[in-house]
């Protein structure tokens, strides 16, 4: 095995032995101990042969700190005790949701569990929003084939769920005159291997965006790039599937599996022990320990951090698309495309986001240095960029494997699951896409034990929420005279109204926070940051649960708002 | 077609200012419309059940929805239509005329009225917007916020916190907090001074043995669903946290009182200048703005420390919004950096009066300081002030005589501290 003695006398080279690999079923194995994690990071970096390996598997032992263990839902009961779904999803961001809304296009019974208290919890909400065209992955990769088809599927799905989308374009700018006459020659490797792009002089780039950085010289523009709002067409995923009969069940972690002769027999959650004839993994930043635990693991995440920040509508005016400067999106070396500056769908200008290894799976806090260096980057591109245009700034963590490569393929040990795992950039492009070929996975390894057949009853066509501020004035006239609820406006940064709340309370996928709301129908979302609406909001979701004030949270259980009555309450 | 309702003056908020336009242009004969967006007249008043509003105005120790009694109670009496939860949503300007649509709970309504006020008030600056990091958890609240949740709803939002910044609604919430059993560990403040008012911080800190802590700011929060801690650290000179200062507090909550940014977004979208300083709009001494028969007043003119000032300034607007439009000469008044700002902006110098009003701050705290206002070579005023502090407005008269005003040299205003022997 010449390749693995000579990549043990590299390891040995750079960490003086205390690390070693070997091989095991097809799949390269690290071991040892480590005491910084971008050594740990490095390691599995260097080690990765994807011609020679169907994986890599990172079992070096971390001993600068400790990694948390994943979040785990207080809630305990036996709900799902005994169920027995067709097709068991273990995860609701985007990837999940929309494997479950395609799954439901066959006569399968489909079960989606997530641990968060909503769809969309983790890292799809962190997301930029961009619909890639998918201009610096090689071609080859995985993620590279389901980015271009996915990408095409946009208009129709987008459609089908009624999510606002818009195909906006992508400038990637150049500086100087010869970077400017390398992105001239750059257009014809584009339209050879495509995406489609074709360059565009000084002139014609300042015409349709003039406040861009005047040392920009030319510009490489994607016509098939787009932005979306990530968590709002996962939601509508979700929304459409559970009409067409998804089972979703929030709270709900998977604690661990029963594997018998490579097929999952039953999945242990806090809720209940499941027995599912397929298990689709799409857990994310867990998806490395979901394999783990259907004993079919051949890949390892290693999470990776990253930092956007949203400005206020009036310093959002300055820009249209999605535009960023050549070298600042740290793409080959860091693994990330880096949006740059992206107008988003509610018309927010995005800044970021940037790349940052970390052993934390669930660490979504900000910090100040991450932000302004993102600023820094961008002000390429901006000059007139300004930290304090921000009105709110969010990390989320990308589920990267060590082959920078998405897994979306049934088990290779165990039979029935399908992974549709290590979902980084450009997942959110890439997920309808996967979907169609993750629930194709599902209903043909279900095939093996009975006929599948297509769901005669399936209804593509999704409704989402009216947003009243978009729509004519007399049309707006028209639904308040009909629901006098759509003309009270309690959220006034975004112009929300009391009917539009209501709405989002009363939806296929159940939601009774004030960050679902506002994910849902965007009050807070604004510049006062939910100060005015956050109380009405809390107020109408009393009203429509019939949960008292103090038992309405933020976001997830653990997180309410009040404590109770005033001169009742006593501090402990 | 659309149908439009007629009016001679239409007020955009119902706080204390709004009121007291609304009220005055009605005096003068007009027809007024008052639109205000929640369900009860008053603004933020109705929240502040504290006392100590309209010593100046009703030489009386009023609580705030009391304050806001005295002029609502006029309203029957007077012509004045009132629209509550009603939301102006657009404004169009077509010869010298406004032209607003409004939601409203009956329908879109479409207003076209002479003279426009804007008395919308201000909102909190949020602990975004001054950099607090860490995840985003339950209770994290401006203390406006808070107050709602403790008065209108009768709720508590926390059992023990920290209050970061100390503007008065900060300092008024410690007391509230502290007298409804939680507590409140302490309220850091980035500047060297507090921002609040004297009488403030002696009836809300001292008298609660309440500890303040300048030069102290909050730079991270911890906690998962809900808050845990917070990151305590000192700061520089230029407010720059210092490292290795870190001090980690446990708690549920932070409350922000880290100030007010007047409202202003329907102004800017009709191209109304605004005072960068201020961030309210540039007016004249009737509150006009740079736009004829447009008004502004209240908070969202500029902060105003006392709500008997807030009253003043519509007043002023709705006296001026009810009268005919004239044609305007207006002359800058300017302040150098001695002050924070000097509102009204311009003068009238067509206007048929003599005694103007102004408001002003000073930069930093004076023990002992001469006011100097100056046009060009001459020397209009000098005034001795034994103390000025940025948190606490001050009111001048000035009597300018149209001789006076000749010519096209600004209005100048600047402090001098004195020397102390």
């Amino acid at each position: 095995m010449p390749y693995l003695k000579h990549l043990n006398q590299k390891l040995s080279a750079r960490f003086g032995g205390r690390i070693y690999a070997r091989e095991d079923d097809g799949c390269l194995i690290l071991e040892g101990s480590l005491d910084c994690w971008d050594d740990v990071v490095a390691a599995g970096l260097m080690s990765v042969n994807k011609r020679r390996y169907d994986g890599l598997v990172n079992d070096i032992l971390f001993t600068g700190g400790e990694i948390p263990p994943m979040r785990l839902p207080a809630l305990q009961d036996n709900a799902l005790d005994g169920a027995t779904p067709d097709v068991l999803i273990v995860g609701g961001g985007i990837i999940g949701s929309a494997i479950a809304r395609e799954c439901t296009k066959y006569d399968m019974s489909i079960l989606l569990v997530e641990k968060e208290h909503d769809i969309a919890m983790q890292t799809t909400c962190r997301n930029d929003g961009m619909v890639h065209p998918g201009i610096d992955l090689i071609p080859g990769q995985v993620k590279r084939r389901y980015n271009m088809r996915g990408n095409r599927m946009y208009d129709q799905v987008c459609k089908e769920l009624d999510v606002p989308f818009r195909r906006s374009g992508q400038y990637i700018c150049f500086h100087g005159f010869l970077r400017a006459a390398t992105a001239f020659l750059g257009q014809f490797y584009y339209m050879l291997v495509g995406p489609y792009g074709r360059f565009l002089g000084k002139r014609a780039f300042f015409k349709r965006e003039p406040n861009m950085n005047p040392a920009i010289s030319g510009a490489l523009f994607f016509p098939s790039a787009g932005v979306v709002s990530p968590y709002g067409l996962a939601i509508a995923y979700a929304e459409n599937a559970a009409e067409n009969g998804a089972q979703f069940s929030f709270d709900t972690a998977v604690l661990s599996m029963r594997v018998d002769q490579n097929r999952i027999h039953s999945v242990s959650t806090n809720r209940g022990t499941i027995y599912p004839k397929i298990v689709v993994n799409a857990a994310g930043v867990f998806s490395d320990e979901i394999a783990k635990m259907a004993n079919d693991r051949f890949f390892s995440i290693h999470p990776r951090k990253g930092t956007n920040t949203i400005l206020d509508h009036k310093a959002s005016r300055r820009m249209m698309t999605i535009v960023s400067s050549f070298g600042t999106s740290s793409t080959k070396k860091k693994h990330t495309k880096g949006g740059g500056l992206v107008k988003t769908i509610d018309d927010n200008t995005l800044v970021g986001p940037d790349a940052v290894e970390t052993y934390c799976k669930e660490d979504f806090t900000t910090n100040a240095q991450n932000v302004w260096d993102v600023f820094e980057k961008q002000r390429l591109t901006d000059p007139a960029l300004f930290v304090r245009d921000a009105i709110t700034y969010f990390s989320g963590i990308r589920a990267a494997t060590y082959e920078e490569d998405f897994v979306i393929q049934k088990g290779r040990r165990t039979r029935n699951l399908v992974h549709a795992a290590g979902i980084q950039s450009p997942g959110i492009t890439a997920a309808p896409a996967i979907a169609l070929d993750v629930s194709k996975m599902a209903a043909e390894l279900l095939s093996e034990s009975r006929e599948v057949h297509r769901n005669p009853s399936f209804n593509p066509i999704h409704k989402g929420i009216i947003r009243m501020n978009e729509l004519s004035l007399e049309h707006r006239d028209a639904m308040i005279h009909k629901n006098p609820d759509y003309g009270e406006i309690i959220c006034r940064c975004e112009q929300i109204s009391r009917g539009e709340v209501k709405d989002a309370l009363h939806r296929s996928i159940p939601c009774d926070t004030l960050d679902g709301v506002k994910r849902r129908v965007r009050p807070g979302m604004g510049r006062c940051q939910g100060g005015f609406c956050g109380p009405l909001v809390l107020q109408i979701i009393a009203e429509e649960t019939k949960k008292p004030f103090e038992e309405i949270e933020k976001s997830a259980p653990g997180g309410e708002i009040l404590f109770g009555s005033i001169k009742e309450v006593r501090p402990e | 077609m659309t149908e439009f309702l007629h009016y001679d003056v239409t007020v955009i908020g119902g706080g204390p200012a709004g009121l007291a336009a609304a009220l005055a242009a009605d005096q003068q004969g007009a027809k007024v419309l008052l639109i205000e967006r929640e369900a009860r007249l008053g603004g933020i008043l109705k929240q502040c059940i504290h006392d100590g509003f309209g010593l100046v105005r009703f030489q009386d120790k009023l609580s705030g929805p009391e304050y806001a009694e005295r002029f609502i109670e006029k309203l029957p009496k007077s012509d004045v239509a009132v629209w509550t939860l009603s939301f102006v949503s657009g404004i169009e300007r077509v010869s010298g005329e406004s032209y607003l649509t409004v939601i409203t709970r009956e329908g879109i309504r479409h207003v076209r009225t002479r003279s426009l006020v804007f008395a919308a008030g201000c909102r909190e600056r949020t602990s975004r917007q001054i950099g607090i990091h860490g995840r985003h958890c339950a209770g994290v609240f401006t203390a406006g916020t808070a107050q709602y949740y403790t008065n209108i709803l009768g709720k508590l939002p926390t059992k023990r916190c920290v209050i970061l910044g100390s503007g008065d609604i900060g300092l008024i919430m410690a007391r509230r907090l502290t007298l409804e059993g939680a507590q409140v560990i302490g309220v850091y403040e980035a500047k060297s001074t507090p921002s609040g008012l004297t009488r403030n911080i002696s009836q809300c800190l001292w008298d609660f043995d309440i500890p303040l802590h300048t030069s102290k700011t909050v730079t991270r929060v911890f906690g998962d669903a809900r808050l845990r801690a917070v990151e305590v650290m000192s700061v520089d000179e230029w407010l720059c946290p210092i490292a290795g200062t870190g001090e980690i507090i446990p708690c549920d909550a932070l409350i922000l009182s880290v100030g007010l940014i007047p409202e202003n977004e329907l102004a800017e979208s009709i191209g109304i200048p605004l005072d960068p300083k201020t961030k309210g709009a540039i007016v004249d001494e009737h509150n006009e703005t740079l736009l004829d028969g447009v008004f502004a007043c209240g908070n969202a003119l500029h902060v105003n420390d006392l709500v008997d000032y807030v009253s003043e300034s519509g007043e002023t607007a709705g006296l001026a919004a009810a009268g005919p439009q004239n044609e305007r000469s207006l002359l800058p008044v300017e302040c150098d950096l001695s002050l924070l700002y000097v509102v009204p902006q311009r003068i009238n110098r067509s206007a048929n009066q003599q005694e103007r009003v102004f408001f002003f701050r000073s930069s930093a705290d004076l023990d002992g300081a001469t006011l100097t206002v100056r046009k060009g070579a001459k020397t209009l005023l000098r005034k001795r002030y034994s103390h000025l502090r940025p948190p606490e407005m001050e009111r001048l008269t000035l009597s300018l005589s149209p001789e006076q005003l000749l010519g096209d040299e600004p209005i100048m205003f600047s402090l001098e501290e004195l020397m102390h022997d």
